[in-house]
């Protein structure tokens, strides 16, 4: 892998954690919005 | 694949909307079109989940067309290969993700829609709060976006 590889995988790395936690928060929200759940929350 | 896992082919084939037998037509479209041969399309169909489980790697040749599948949202990458395929797939995973996220409005009238709805598990405070982060999570997306663009040499608006 080049420099530029890495360069370029690194600043992916940091786009996927803020994707990640958007995809996150609004599933949350979603979830709240939906039924009063939050996602992954049972019983 | 050393960059890319399975779960990543498998969430990119979902973002599109499509189905193993779709993803299985898709690469075999992309081989006709370039002359190439690739097992059958009941073939592709058992491989498919076996690459997105990561029970098993997809030759060189399947990355490639992954990469032609999936051209679109590359846009310029698969053009000579200018990155490793690796890079390129995981880049478009993770570009794909960011386009279907919600701009900040939708976010906020999300807010505003749970916020109508009194509910003990979660403060307005605690909404609101997590309202602000996930918009303030999406400039940050925006300027990854932005940084990568510039890296790749490609034209921003």
């Amino acid at each position: 892998m080049s420099a530029r590889d890495d360069e370029i995988m690194r600043v992916v790395a940091e786009l996927d954690m803020h994707v990640a936690e958007v995809e996150a928060s609004v599933a949350t929200l979603k979830g709240l919005l939906a039924d009063g759940e939050l996602p992954g929350e049972e019983g | 694949m050393t960059d890319v896992t399975g779960e990543i082919l498998r969430r990119w084939r979902e973002g599109h909307g499509w189905d193993v037998p779709r993803m299985a037509r898709e690469l075999r479209k992309a081989a006709r079109d370039s002359g190439e041969d690739v097992a059958a399309h009941h073939g592709l169909v058992k491989m498919i989940p076996q690459w997105e489980r990561g029970g098993r790697a997809p030759r060189e040749r399947y990355r490639l067309l992954y990469l032609k599948v999936f051209a679109g949202t590359l846009g310029d990458l698969s053009d000579g290969m200018a990155l490793g395929t690796d890079v390129a797939l995981r880049l478009a995973e993770v570009r794909s993700r960011a386009a279907r996220l919600p701009a900040p409005g939708e976010i906020k009238a999300l807010e505003d829609a749970v916020l109508a709805r009194p509910r003990e598990s979660m403060t307005p405070a605690e909404i609101r709060a997590l309202a602000a982060e996930a918009i303030a999570h999406l400039h940050e997306v925006a300027g990854k976006l932005a940084e990568l663009s510039a890296l790749l040499g490609e034209d921003t608006p």
